[in-house]
């Protein structure tokens, strides 16, 4: 191998060594994630505080990792909780058993489910793993920041 | 559905004609869509469905390229010619197929994700298929509030209807109640009951099968589960002995619906299910279900592991005998055998009988009539219906036998009650005891016809062998006469096949206390015939032992009590009363710790020390059809999807009814009725809670008045055999010279007046 060739070698070596380097302190602080980023899911309701998931069960049709159980009810003008004929009375995710594919955002004919960017989800117990309805309606409580674009935008 | 008719294509007298460039052939008679789909061409269809009459032509979907006609022709409504060239592949029909599917879907909301429909829907399917991608229309749809109640069991969505009529001519024409309508015109045209009142009927949850939209949807059922959340499993009814074959949905563990079959059975129920058949699931789930095994002794009642329930049955039977194994109705045919495979080895000696009526002796001739199936009323001349009420005991036949009179046919019906079908055509009433001037007075028009075909009710006959008799020598001096029977017992052909007799000797045996333990097996003896003597007798015998799938009457009381899946939750064979054997199969497993009577029965036999060759359901199956003689030559491949008739007669057994004697006791004569909401099924099933029917004792106008009982509430029924107090009905319709009062509703104690084989009896009428 001729010197030059070496050298060449360790160009990058050469010219990071001098760079400060980069350490981001996780857990205090977090890499922003791309916004195409497929996290922990979230429900969404309405302006007017109706639940936007109708209970239709399509998410769970789509699931390939079969981890959503819906159970729906009616809703009644004494109890109106989304703004179609039935509602979610039951939306649960096993969490462990996601895969983040986020086929059920796509499944989902009323944008009622999206995942978005948080990825801590370890929990101390398996069934914690269960998100439920309540859950997955309220923000996550460890955001995490999402970066403004994606790295090769046009 | 299926929405097409079944094409005979090996028929004689076949007609070619061309589809889509392909010599084809069907028989002369066919319609265009029907010939298609039988060579694989689909052509899609709405309104067509040939189970509800002629083609009505109403959405336009099938419309078809038919050479040398001008513009497109409904292929629904179009019969097949010789040398016919048929095109449903050309631009200009995909344009109008995807026209007519822009159209019907103009008004249709398309809420999909909430529609119970939705996932199973012809509409869905088809516009996917054979429609636009997209709309042009961008007008307001119309709204109505929604969903309405149609009726407790029916939800009505009226923006979705496609205004198919298949409802309508359902209602108007296959159960001809006349109830549903279609109101308004155009635009404004929805679905309406003529009274405005709920849609009531026997057999109304058939228009949520029919409906292809999701207009018309189950109340029970109603957002339960989606369609891929469900494993729908093909299986027979266990209400009835007709036998309807239907399908099971199951969702998280249970029968969550019941429909119709995908592909009918042409010959036994067509698709159609009473309503009883199709909502009684709910009582699978019932709170009197026996959920978990128990055993009970003075101190109290332990529920225990299945391992120790049976090694306690099975210390029970293991005492010095003699035993003695009830056999309920519903029992399967396999359970049948098990029981009586027990009694020939580890049990010996084990007396075996059956609840039900048995073999009766004075059915012997009749029985060895030229036999019919239910598809043979379509094409009668003449029925003539002896006994019985198959609109309430039998429901399906009832459609039957509508569609024979719509067709043409007479119907002549004779016997001791007036029923729904009793205005069909002339019709005798006869006072019990006297069937017989009934069935001499159908005689002239029985001679008369070609192809006459008799209805008799097993239990009416059974105790009046003159009136059969009388009708077994119609039948044989008339060429082309047929007979069916109207069992009176779930799977009392299959019990009989296995020569299982009636109870007459058991219950002897059980009074003179000589019985160590009883088992019964789906057996609820002190609610049947002869409740009185059979609560007397069961307190003699010295241990009982229940193989029950729900609580109430024997179960509260055996020293064991083993949880049994019901008729949805087992796998076996019911035989028919057109003696066809059919297959169960479970829709789902059974709740808690209960299990499958046939495996609870097996697992004893080990126990016993008698361990079976066989371990399955088929393996018993095919070693009771090697051992008895009816049941030669099936198994479960050979009864298939759409089951396998029997071939030889049952051996004959003792103890079934005798008849001829004359009715017990002073006073009038009993006639007992059935309602087809009115037993423990339909009263343990919440969603029939809005269509339950109670017990009631009605009299005659002027009966009443002479006994001065015009005015009476309650009565007092008493007889030889025990007594009831029910709630009286004066019907100025019914007629006179006897009483009648209905049987088999839980704890009206109707059965308290009956001897133990069902026979005649009278009673005395009291105020209470
Ligand atoms: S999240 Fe969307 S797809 Fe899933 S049940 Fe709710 S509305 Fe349907
Ligand atoms: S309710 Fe259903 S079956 Fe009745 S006309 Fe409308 S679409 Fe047809
Ligand atoms: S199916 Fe032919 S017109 Fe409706």
């Amino acid at each position: 191998m001729s010197r030059a060739a070496a050298l060449a070698g360790f160009r990058v070596t050469f010219s990071t060594m001098l760079r400060k380097p980069e350490v981001i302190g996780y857990p205090e602080r977090k890499t922003p994630v791309f916004p195409r980023f497929r996290g922990r899911h979230r429900l969404w309701t309405h302006e007017n505080g109706l639940e936007k998931c109708v209970g239709c069960s399509l998410c769970v049709a789509a699931c390939p990792a079969d981890c959503i159980r819906v159970v729906a009810e009616e809703n009644t003008p004494e109890r109106r909780v989304s703004a179609g004929e039935r509602f979610a009375h039951i939306y649960e995710i096993n969490m462990l058993r996601c895969i983040f594919c986020g086929y059920c955002e796509l499944a989902c004919p009323f944008d009622a489910i999206t995942l978005e960017a948080e990825y801590e989800m370890s929990e101390r117990e398996r069934h914690a793993e269960i998100y439920t309805k309540e859950m997955l309606l309220a923000p996550h409580p460890k955001p995490v920041p999402v970066r403004a674009e994606e790295p090769d935008a046009e | 559905m299926s929405d097409y008719a079944p094409v005979n294509l090996s028929a004689p007298d076949q007609i070619e004609f061309e589809l889509n460039r392909r010599r084809l052939a069907a028989p002369a008679g066919t319609m265009l869509v029907d010939a298609a789909y039988a060579h694989g061409v689909e052509v899609p269809v709405f309104c067509y469905e040939p189970r509800l009459g002629g083609p009505i032509g109403a959405c336009r979907m099938c419309l078809v390229h038919v050479e040398g006609m001008r513009g497109l022709q409904t292929a629904c409504s179009t019969q097949v010619q010789p040398d016919m060239v048929v095109r449903s592949d050309t631009d200009e029909v995909r344009d109008a197929h995807d026209g007519v599917l822009e159209l019907l879907l103009a008004n249709h909301p398309l809420d999909c994700p909430v529609c119970d429909k939705g996932g199973e829907c012809p509409l869905q399917d088809r516009t996917f298929k054979f429609g636009p991608g997209k709309t042009q229309f961008v007008e307001h749809k119309r709204h109505f509030p929604k969903p309405l109640d149609l009726s407790s069991l029916i939800a009505l969505d009226r923006e979705r209807c496609i205004t198919c009529f298949r409802c309508v001519r359902f209602s108007q024409e296959v159960a001809e109640d006349g109830h549903l309508i279609m109101r308004e015109r155009g635009g404004d045209s929805e679905i309406a009951t003529f009274t405005g009142d709920h849609y009531t009927g026997r057999f109304t949850g058939n228009v949520i099968d029919l409906c292809p939209v999701g207009a018309l949807t189950s109340v029970p059922y109603r957002f339960v589960a989606r369609p891929w959340d469900i494993k729908n499993t093909p299986s027979v009814c266990g209400h009835c002995p007709v036998g309807c074959n239907l399908e099971l949905t199951e969702h998280e563990g249970h029968v969550a619906r019941v429909t119709g079959r995908p592909n009918p059975n042409y010959s036994v129920e067509e698709g159609w299910l009473c309503d009883k058949a199709r909502f009684a699931y709910p009582e699978d789930r019932a709170p009197d279900r026996v959920r978990q095994p128990l055993i009970r002794d003075a101190a109290a009642t332990r529920e225990v592991a299945i391992e120790e329930a049976v090694e306690a049955a099975a210390l029970l039977l293991g005492r010095d005998g003699p035993h003695a194994f009830l056999l309920g109705p519903g029992a399967t045919v396999e359970e049948g055998f098990l029981a009586q495979e027990l009694a020939s080895g580890p049990c010996r000696g084990a007396l075996v009988a059956q609840l039900g009526l048995g073999d009766a002796p004075a059915l012997a001739g009749l029985r060895a009539a030229p036999a019919a199936q239910l598809d043979d009323i379509d094409r009668a001349d003449l029925v003539v219906l002896v006994g019985g009420d198959p609109a309430n005991q039998q429901p399906v036949v009832e459609l039957r036998i509508r569609k024979a009179v719509r067709g043409g046919g007479r119907l002549v019906s004779a016997g001791p009650r007036r029923h729904p079908l009793s205005g069909l055509g002339p019709s005798y009433i006869t006072p019990p005891g006297r069937l017989l001037d009934g069935v001499r007075a159908a005689g002239p028009a029985f001679r008369a016809a070609r192809r006459p075909l008799v209805l008799w009710d097993e239990a009416d006959l059974a105790h009046e062998p003159a009136a059969a008799a009388e009708l077994a020598g119609l039948l044989g001096a008339t060429r082309g006469a047929r007979q069916l029977e109207l069992g009176a017992d779930v799977n009392g052909a299959g019990l009989s096949a296995l020569g299982i007799p009636g109870a007459a000797d058991l219950v002897a045996a059980l009074e003179q206390g000589t019985i160590t333990t009883l088992l019964t097996i789906h057996a609820q003896p002190a609610e049947s015939a002869g409740a009185a003597r059979w609560a007397e007798a069961l307190g003699r015998v010295g241990a009982v032992v229940a193989l029950a799938s729900h609580g109430g009457g024997i179960a509260d009381s055996a020293a064991v009590v083993l949880p049994a899946a019901t008729h949805r939750e087992q796998e076996g064979v019911y035989v028919s009363m057109a003696k066809r054997a059919q297959r169960l199969r479970p829709g789902a497993a059974p709740p808690g710790g209960a299990a499958p009577g046939w495996e609870l029965l097996i697992a004893l036999a080990h126990r016993l020390g008698a361990a079976p060759a066989y371990r399955s359901p088929a393996a018993t199956f095919a070693a009771a059809a090697a051992a008895r003689p009816a049941l030669a030559g099936l198994s479960y491949d050979v009864i298939g999807e759409l089951g396998a008739l029997l071939h030889a007669a049952p051996p004959a057994t003792t103890n079934g009814a005798v008849g001829g004697g004359g009715a017990d006791g002073t006073g009038l004569p009993l006639v007992t009725t059935l309602r087809i909401f009115g037993d423990a099924a339909a009263h343990r099933s919440d969603a029939l809670s809005g269509v339950r029917q109670g017990a009631e004792v009605v009299l005659g106008a002027g009966e009443a008045e002479r006994r001065g009982l015009a005015g009476a509430a309650q009565v007092r029924l008493q007889s030889p055999h025990g007594a009831c107090t029910l709630p009286l009905r004066v019907d100025p319709r019914c007629p006179d010279g006897a009483v009648h009062a209905t049987l088999g509703v839980p704890g009206a104690g109707v059965e308290r007046l009956l001897a133990v084989d069902r026979s005649p009896v009278r009673v005395e009428v009291t105020a209470a």
